[in-house]
């Protein structure tokens, strides 16, 4: 992904906010993020780090209230979404970016035929009349490896395992041909052949169409399968961003080194059962971030500064950056 | 190995589905369609498997908290298959159950002290200050303050309830400990937490361990020895070591090379065995081999005989008609 490849979304500066009982919590602080066509870009970390909000946000579906978005910029396609009107994200949202969820089972509408809700956004899109839309449906089915599309297409989502759920889910973010997809940890709720045939289907599809992708996991091993390069999110802050093979490597940030650290090696020659890192303590609640590195706490190697500043990034070498005190000044 | 603390043979526990039309036979559910194995004292016995293979099912037909259909059930030498009343309640304190999701396993409105003082309770051990005592002790093994007895659930995060879990289970001082999936409701970087606490717990009390998991990586770092469970049955069954260094069963062969890891990468994305579609219902298995439909290397007797599950070397036992010795080496038909 070296050269100057068309940069599809460049987010810079963005923050969000929740407030609620007269306090505000900062969700997302100052991330800065790009995808460009034909990449896929990972966002890595612990739940309540701030990855599927950094998701929301791009589309603008930060719920509000209690969420703001309160600064920063989301270019994409050379417009600012954060200054769209609300019309014209229409035309963005599930058009131009494609969006999974988490959770196959709850983001199908239970009373609608697959084919109805497939058809949906064609209709609104594309401009498609119902019978195209179904057509397309078909199709779009078919892509995403379903037999007996004809026959899916009218049954309803509690008629389909839960694999075939997340594919119809994919069916319906590529049906317009986005050129940005979000994945927000498509397949944790699935087991591991399935989530084998979903990554294949996703990579077909970005080798296909040259769409940028973005996906959110909390598994570094589906960041070594799946990405081109990595932003580890912490505490509502990107801490650490590389090249994939740089971050597996020569992870700089110490938060970065436990996630790699603190499962279990299924390629290691053999386990003796000896303890595991342990990442000590837990992630802070946004509502109570500390005024340092949000990591300080848990960080075994956390020095009195980073208790009372917050770190600067520094670049490491050619895309590879990181807010930790520990690599101030080290970079080239 | 000395006598096993668990003994189970040809376990069967099959489910009734709802009647809709008088016309239609009734449908049954082979959730678990024999299955066999034993645990030694003081060793983890690590069941993986996909969504719907069995492994709870299994899990909690050994604890008899599901009707058992057939088979057999030892534990410490007493078969508890059949035992009923007063006799099976009293039995429970030796084998207890950690579960998956430790938000809706505790209750909201009990104090964290109490839940884990309850076992004693309920099987009447121990008096009143001897019941406090333990409660206290259990706080420490597992690493909870002991002013925290007081709190509720909803004030301790998923990983401290997941302690509240464990700390209950040991309470009774069990045997055997169930834990069914006891880390996939959990961040991953507090799962590293629990995983050590029980490994610890393991050395420190000789506990024996059921381990059920879909994670083979967590798996490997856990038991001592592996049954990979399909539709119901053991596929595959050995010890750790030879299990990892090389799976017998393609279904075994495939599962694992479905898992995406730091260091394979996209080489071991691109080596995969891909397996299509997804498991047949267990309402009416196929009568060959249940993995035959999505297996790579089935042929056509697969699909008409159910292979049975056969001893290849010492302690490695498969269920595969394709998987054979030749002159003293175990060839697989994924070679």
């Amino acid at each position: 992904m070296d050269g100057a490849p068309t940069t599809l979304l460049d987010i810079s500066g963005l923050s969000v906010e929740f407030s609620g009982g007269g306090r505000t919590a900062r969700v997302l602080n100052d991330v800065a993020l790009t995808v460009a066509a034909n990449e896929t870009l990972g966002i890595v970390g612990e739940s309540g780090c701030g990855k599927s909000m950094t998701a929301l946000a791009i589309l603008r579906l930060v719920p509000s209230p209690p969420g703001r978005i309160t600064g920063g910029r989301i270019v994409f396609g050379g417009e600012d979404l954060l200054q769209a009107p609300e019309q014209r994200l229409r035309d963005v949202r599930g058009h131009r970016i494609g969006m999974i969820f988490q959770e196959p089972m709850t983001s199908l509408n239970p009373v609608l035929t697959i084919g109805d809700q497939l058809s949906e956004t064609l209709i609104k899109h594309l401009k498609l009349d119902a019978r195209a839309a179904r057509a397309r449906s078909i199709e779009l089915l078919k892509a995403v490896g379903i037999p007996a599309p004809e026959r899916r297409v009218d049954e309803y989502p509690h008629q389909l395992s839960g694999g075939m759920r997340q594919r119809v889910m994919i069916a319906m973010a590529i049906g317009c041909e986005p050129q940005l997809l979000i994945a927000d940890e498509p397949t944790t709720a699935l087991d591991v052949t399935v989530q084998a045939q979903i990554f294949e289907l996703l990579r077909e599809l970005r080798a296909r169409s040259g769409m940028g992708l973005i996906l959110i996991t909390h598994d570094m091993g589906v960041i070594a399968e799946m990405t081109d390069r990595v932003a580890v999110m912490y505490g509502g802050r990107v801490v650490e961003e590389a090249p994939t093979a740089d971050i597996l490597s020569a992870p700089a940030h110490p938060y970065t080194r436990g996630l790699i650290a603190c499962v279990p090696d299924l390629d290691a020659e053999e386990d003796s059962g000896a303890d595991l890192l342990e990442i000590a303590g837990m992630v802070p609640s946004v509502w109570d971030l500390p005024k340092g590195c949000p990591f300080a706490d848990r960080c075994a190697e956390a020095m009195p500064r980073c208790v009372a500043e917050m770190p600067p990034t520094s670049v490491l070498s050619a895309g590879h950056r990181v807010a930790c005190w520990l690599q101030e000044g080290t970079g080239p | 190995m000395s006598a096993p603390l668990v003994s189970v043979r040809d376990l069967a526990v099959h489910f009734a589905r709802p009647h809709f039309s008088p016309l239609k036979p009734r449908e049954t559910v082979r959730a678990v369609d024999g299955v066999s194995f034993d645990v030694a004292k003081g060793t983890t016995l690590g069941i993986v498997g996909e969504s719907g293979s069995g492994k709870t099912t299994v899990a909690r037909g050994l604890l008899r908290l599901v009707p058992v259909t057939s088979g057999r059930i030892v534990l410490g030498g007493t078969d508890i298959t059949a035992l009923g009343g007063e006799e099976m309640r009293q039995m429970r304190r030796h084998m207890q159950y950690i579960f998956q999701d430790p938000y809706s396993s505790l209750n909201p409105r009990v104090r964290a002290g109490t839940i884990v003082r309850s076992p004693l309770d309920v099987l009447g051990i121990g008096t009143p200050a001897e019941r406090e005592a333990r409660v206290a002790e259990l706080f420490a093994a597992v690493g909870l303050r002991p002013e925290s007895q007081h709190l509720f659930p909803h004030q301790f995060s998923g990983g401290q309830r997941q302690r509240i879990n464990i700390a209950r289970a040991l309470a009774p001082a069990p045997d055997l400990l169930v834990c069914d999936e006891p880390v996939s409701a959990l961040d991953v970087a507090i799962r590293a937490q629990i995983l050590n606490l029980l490994q610890q717990l393991k050395r420190r009390l000789g506990i024996t361990y059921l381990f059920i998991s879909h994670d083979m990586a967590v798996v490997k770092h856990v038991a001592d020895e592996v049954a990979v469970m399909y539709l119901g049955q053991i596929v595959e069954r050995a010890p750790r070591t030879a299990f990892f260094a090389r799976p017998l069963h393609p279904y075994s062969v495939a599962l694992m090379s479905a898992v995406p890891t730091v260091r394979g990468g996209r080489e071991r994305a691109a080596r995969r065995i891909r397996l299509t579609g997804d498991p047949p219902s267990p309402i009416d298995p196929p009568p060959g081999c249940r993995f035959a439909a999505r297996c790579p290397v089935a042929e056509p007797a697969c699909r008409q005989t159910m292979p049975e599950l056969r001893e290849m070397a010492s302690g490695q036992w498969v269920r595969c008609h394709r998987v054979e010795v030749v002159g003293g080496t175990i060839r697989r038909p994924l070679d």
